[in-house]
């Protein structure tokens, strides 16, 4: 059991690290909510000023944000690892690599949590929604779909570290696999807005759910193929 | 006969398009072949010199 | 429902991956299964009442579609045991299967709209199974790009990881796009497209067309195959040149 022990250890310490970081300078979380900020309003700028029609569309603007600023925050953590080379040296202290891959995967998913939390309020003020009223179903939905992403974002980041053309292959990769997490998460969102309870929306929280799942089992048994030289 | 030119559109398209891919599978085996030859001859005269 | 059929189908044909070698007798073969299926559908094949003649396009539309499928879940297999057993031969098979089904999955998605245009009045309409296509689509054309461009050595092990994980993910998209168009009107219809309760007749020139198809996916396999192998052996057969004793 010592195995288990040591194993979370070194993952919450990979994290506090990247966490460290992050804090001191707060390059990858801001870049990630000015950007998101920016694609909200251009799309905004885009639907034009119907009402109704924005607040329909508002759901599928708070997830390609979310995608997007994803996609962003997984480059600049890819960046921030192969700039120092500090990978291979990570790797041999690790008795695991997959604790490699939870901590970055988490890290992932505080940068948008974080970000989710701070465009909220702004999307409520935008597009009149009141997301104070389901705003407990609303973070479920949130912290599940912002957990696809992040298992996702993070495994492919780590394959597109060494591609050549990296900024474009990391969202060529993530975006299409990543559809049905989307899908589900906008649509799950939307009814929420709409006024509709948890019990609604079960099926789309148990695709999330699913996908999540698979994909993290999926992730920890190829990790070792990608990181090993 | 009506909509003929669609079905035609599609199967032409079809053809055409699978024709290219084996042609050019074909092409680039026959180089391949070409070249691994050469390469062995290279390799047996320098061998026997 | 039909796609899963559809998906359940192209798993079958897979053993015939293990066939190694390209005989001019096979390439006949294939000649004369294709020549049939294509005699079958233009004149065994009766004409759809509601359609007319594009419906032919369907057979095949269907079969390149289960053609590419195969050819994914060929990429999904080939992927698992290069991972497994690092064989160069399963990293050949995968790489070849992947092009091979974007190039299906693209006739696919060309003669989609080409017959759906006059049957259903508009180019594209997101029904399920199309817009499966097109995620795959994507999916694989990316997997390409990964193969061609990283020049690492490990670039053979993360478009394994790829062709596993886009396989896995088939099911989740299938059931989130499903859900997705529910939310969304059909399109209205000029013709109801549907095929149920084929004739034999029909029955039969999809078959025929079927098994035309995978012998060609399998001829073509074949020869990309033996593309990449010979590609290798010329590699290592420069750097023998390279090492010869001079002189």
């Amino acid at each position: 059991m010592s195995g288990s022990k040591v194993f979370l250890q070194q993952v919450l310490a990979l994290l506090a690290k990247d966490l460290k970081t992050e804090w001191r300078t707060q390059e990858i979380f801001t870049s990630m909510f000015v950007f998101s900020v920016l694609v909200i309003v251009v799309f905004n700028f885009a639907i034009g000023a119907d009402t109704e029609l924005i607040r329909q569309v508002a759901s599928g603007v708070i997830w390609i944000a979310l995608s997007f600023a994803s996609v962003l925050g997984l480059q600049r953590t890819g960046q921030m690892e192969s700039e120092e080379d500090s990978l291979q040296g990570v790797l041999l202290a690790l008795h695991d690599s997959s604790a490699l891959f939870i901590a970055k995967m988490l890290a992932q998913v505080v940068y948008l949590l974080i970000v989710g939390l701070c465009i909220l309020p702004l999307c409520g003020i935008w597009f009149h929604i009141d997301f104070i009223a389901c705003i407990g179903d609303i973070g479920i939905v949130f912290v599940l779909g912002i957990l696809g992403l992040s298992i996702v974002g993070t495994l492919f980041a780590m394959i597109t570290l060494h591609t050549r053309a990296r900024e474009v292959m990391l969202p060529m990769l993530f975006l299409p696999v990543s559809v049905p997490l989307t899908i589900a998460s906008v649509y799950a969102t939307a009814q929420l807005i709409a006024g509709m309870t948890l019990r609604d929306i079960v099926d789309y929280i148990s695709l999330i759910g699913v996908f999540d799942i698979v994909f993290f089992t999926l992730a920890l048994l190829v990790f070792d193929h990608i990181v090993e030289e | 006969m009506k909509n003929f030119w669609y079905l035609f559109a599609a199967y032409s398209t079809i053809w055409t398009a699978l024709g290219v891919y084996m042609l050019r599978l074909s092409q680039k085996n026959k180089e391949l072949q070409a070249e691994l030859r050469a390469l062995q001859v290279q390799i047996e005269k320098a061998l026997t010199r | 429902m039909r796609t899963l059929s559809m998906l359940l189908i192209s798993m079958i044909s897979f053993p015939l991956v293990f066939i190694r070698n390209n005989s001019i007798y096979q390439a006949i073969v294939m000649y004369v299964v294709m020549l049939f299926a294509t005699l079958l559908v233009f004149i065994y094949a009766p004409n759809e009442q509601m359609q007319g003649i594009v419906q032919k396009i369907f057979y095949f539309h269907v079969s390149s579609s289960v053609t590419a499928f195969s050819a994914f879940f060929l990429v999904f297999v080939a992927s698992i045991m290069y991972l497994w057993k690092n064989a160069e031969w399963w990293d050949a098979v995968a790489l070849s299967a992947a092009e091979i089904g974007v190039v299906f999955c693209t006739l696919v998605l060309i003669t989609g709209p080409i017959w759906a245009r006059p049957i259903w009045g508009t180019w594209w309409s997101w029904d399920p199974t199309l817009t499966l296509t097109l995620v795959l689509w994507l999916i694989y054309v990316a997997y390409l790009m990964l193969r061609l461009d990283a020049h690492d050595p490990k670039r053979s092990r993360f478009a394994a990881v790829l062709g596993i994980v886009g396989y896995v993910d088939i099911p989740l998209i299938l059931w989130s796009v499903e859900k997705w168009r529910t939310l969304h009107p059909k399109p209205v219809l000029i013709q109801e497209g549907g095929t149920t309760g084929l004739p034999f007749t029909m029955l039969f020139t999809f078959a025929v067309c079927l098994v035309a198809f995978m012998l060609l996916f399998f001829y073509l396999l074949r020869e990309r195959i033996s593309i990449i192998q010979s590609q290798h052996t010329i590699e290592v057969l420069r750097h023998q040149v390279d090492n010869l004793p001079t002189g």
